[in-house]
C-alpha cells in the first residue's frame, strides 16, 4: 500500500506532514500550518458538522492562541495510506488560570501533491470543560 | 519466535472484513460479529476513556438497541493500511417513537488474520441527546 515518490516513500512523507502540522500548532506557528496545506484545503469537524476553508481555519487558529497558554498534541498514533493519513492523539491545553485539560481525538487528512486537502476531526466536545482528565 | 505465520491482509480484505463489521451491526448479527471480532479484541470509545472486552460488548448488544427501532452505518468512507482501517461513517437510528437521528463517528481498527484485535471509537457525547430525540436536545446531527 505504499509507493515510492523520490528517495522517501509515501508514509514517511504522509508522517512528516502530519508531525509537521502538529508541531505548528504547538508552537501557534500559523506559517508553518499555511505550509502544510494546499489552497483548496478545507476541515469539517465532527462537533460542528460544518466545513472551514483553508483561510477560515487559519484565522480561527491565529485567534485560539489567546485563549490557551500551551496547547500540546501527545501521544501520537499515525497510519498512512496512499492519498493520507490518520492520527488519534491527546491534546492537552494549559489555560492561563493553570488548569490543564486533555481529550482524546482523531483526525484524517487528505493528502496530495504533499499537502493536505482535506481534514476530518473528530472529538468529544462534552470533555471540553472537564479538568485534570 | 512463532511458528505460526500471520499472513498480511491485502486492502481489499480489510475492506470487506470493515463492511462485515458494519453489515452484522446494523442487521443485529451477533454470530458474525463474533465471527469478525478476534478472540482478544479490545473496544476503547473516546466518550468513556476505557478498554471492554469482546465478550463485554457482544453481551451487551442488545441491551445497546433500546428505545431503537433501526439502525444503519451509512455514508462509509474506508482507508487501509498495513495492519488496520479507519472508517467515517454516519450512524443513522430511528427511535421507537419515530424520532430520526444521526451521529459521525470515526473508528480505527485494527486487524489479524482476518479478525479485528482492535476498535478505538471517536464521537461526539454532547450530540447522544439529539440522537434519541430528548426534549433538551439543542444539537442535531446530519449527514457529512
Amino acid at each position: 500500500m505504499t509507493t515510492t515518490t523520490g528517495q522517501r516513500s509515501t508514509d514517511t512523507v504522509h508522517r512528516e506532514l502530519c508531525h509537521a502540522l502538529f508541531d505548528a500548532l504547538e508552537r501557534g506557528d500559523v506559517d508553518a500550518v499555511a505550509r502544510c496545506y494546499a489552497p483548496e484545503m478545507t476541515l469539517w469537524a465532527n462537533i460542528t458538522g460544518h466545513e472551514q476553508t483553508r483561510d477560515e481555519n487559519l484565522a480561527s487558529i491565529e485567534k485560539g492562541k489567546e485563549l490557551l497558554r500551551r496547547r500540546t498534541y501527545d501521544d501520537r498514533q499515525i497510519h498512512t495510506f496512499d492519498d493520507g493519513f490518520v492520527a488519534q492523539y491527546t491534546v492537552t491545553a494549559v489555560t492561563h488560570d493553570g488548569t490543564r485539560r486533555a481529550l482524546w481525538a482523531c483526525l484524517v487528512a487528505e493528502v496530495h501533491d504533499g499537502l493536505i486537502t482535506k481534514l476530518f476531526d473528530y472529538l468529544d466536545s462534552s470533555k471540553f470543560g472537564v479538568p485534570d482528565r | 519466535m512463532t511458528t505460526t505465520e500471520l499472513r498480511t491482509m491485502t486492502d481489499g480484505e480489510i475492506r470487506e472484513l470493515c463492511n462485515r463489521f458494519f453489515d452484522a451491526y446494523q442487521d443485529k448479527r451477533v454470530d458474525i460479529l463474533d465471527e469478525v471480532l478476534a478472540d482478544d479484541c479490545i473496544i476503547w470509545h473516546n466518550v468513556f476513556g476505557r478498554e471492554t472486552t469482546k465478550a463485554d460488548n457482544l453481551s451487551k448488544y442488545h441491551d445497546s438497541y433500546d428505545g431503537q427501532r433501526r439502525r444503519t452505518y451509512d455514508d462509509r468512507t474506508i482507508n487501509t493500511f498495513d495492519d488496520g482501517f479507519v472508517i467515517q461513517y454516519s450512524l443513522n437510528g430511528v427511535m421507537t417513537n419515530g424520532h430520526r437521528g444521526s451521529l459521525w463517528i470515526c473508528i480505527v481498527a485494527r486487524v489479524r488474520d482476518g479478525r479485528i484485535t482492535r476498535i478505538d471509537e471517536y464521537m461526539d457525547s454532547s450530540k447522544f441527546a439529539a440522537w434519541a430525540g430528548a426534549p433538551t436536545a439543542a444539537t442535531s446531527g446530519g449527514q457529512r
